[in-house]
């Protein structure tokens, strides 16, 4: 499943110019340190953070997409950074359990 | 990555002589806004940040690099045209290689610079992991940061999550 039909599938809003990515397993933490130490290449990263440097802790790992949750407001600098890099920044009003929940029910488990 | 071990990286400045100063700790928050005293120094520390410290092990004949020294790694704001790292970037981002700017602990004076060759051990762990992506990562030593008192790059770590409200804006540290 790429980036795309995942937009498609659950309703999730695109912010930032993005590379459509096959994406290969999900990564829950609010934590940029977390996510530095245990996300692998092609999560999907489920956050509620905003500021800008979750783009280039996303761009380490090779994080396929970042969805923020719950309906966060992401600032202007945050989506022209991933923009820049490439990096899908999706907006989801669900809260970060429902969400899992419904990509669970797609077949996405850790890697 | 192995070891990995939690903590804070504490950054504390002296009003006296303008020194920032950092150093990790596995240990429970230190709080904000503690001073005291050491010799003509007067600390007061002005943030904690969330981070932290490993190895990398090779997997094939077990050696270990410990990155004990590293104390983060910094994205580069493009604040100063002129920078050393600001001028390379906009060189590599052609090649769709992004930089980051790896520092050892502060005053830089005191710091034993992460040596170059340990950083490109960490720029090709992070690259040899990268499935399909098109863009690579290249860290670049701290000493290309002249007058780290200009710079408004932010380091890739965790500030501000004791709070009941996510953090969006950030203390300029430099």
């Amino acid at each position: 499943m790429t980036t795309k039909d995942l937009i498609e599938r659950l309703g999730l809003k695109p912010l930032s110019k993005f590379e459509d990515r096959d994406v290969d397993g999900v990564f829950v933490s609010d934590m940029m340190s977390d996510v530095m130490a245990g996300a692998k290449s092609g999560n999907l990263w489920l956050t509620i953070q905003t500021h800008k440097s979750i783009v280039p802790a996303a761009n380490l790992v090779d994080i396929s997409a970042i969805i923020v949750t719950s309906g966060k407001e992401v600032p202007e600098d945050t989506i022209s950074l991933a923009s820049r890099y490439d990096i899908a920044i999706l907006s989801s009003e669900l809260a970060t359990f429902e969400l899992v929940g419904k990509l669970y029910g797609l077949g996405f488990g850790t890697k | 990555m192995t070891e990995i071990q939690f903590g804070f990286v504490v950054f504390e400045k002296c009003f006296h002589c303008n020194t920032l100063r950092t150093y990790f700790t596995a240990g429970d928050v230190l709080i904000l806004g503690d001073k005291y005293r050491e010799g003509d120094c007067y600390w007061s520390r002005v943030e904690n940040a969330q981070t932290f410290q490993f190895n990398l092990t090779c997997s094939r004949c077990g050696q270990v690099e410990s990155f004990g020294d590293l104390m983060g790694l910094l994205h580069c704001t493009g604040c100063l045209s002129e920078c050393k790292v600001e001028i390379l970037q906009r060189r590599y981002e052609i090649e769709k290689t992004w930089l980051v700017v790896g520092f050892g602990f502060l005053p830089k004076s005191d710091q034993t610079l992460v040596p170059g060759y340990k950083l490109d051990i960490l720029s090709d762990y992070f690259n040899q992991r990268r499935n399909t992506s098109r863009s690579r990562i290249k860290i670049v030593p701290s000493y290309l940061i002249e007058d780290l008192s200009c710079c408004k790059g932010d380091f890739i770590h965790d500030v501000g999550m004791l709070s009941s409200e996510t953090p969006s804006e950030r203390k300029l540290l430099f």
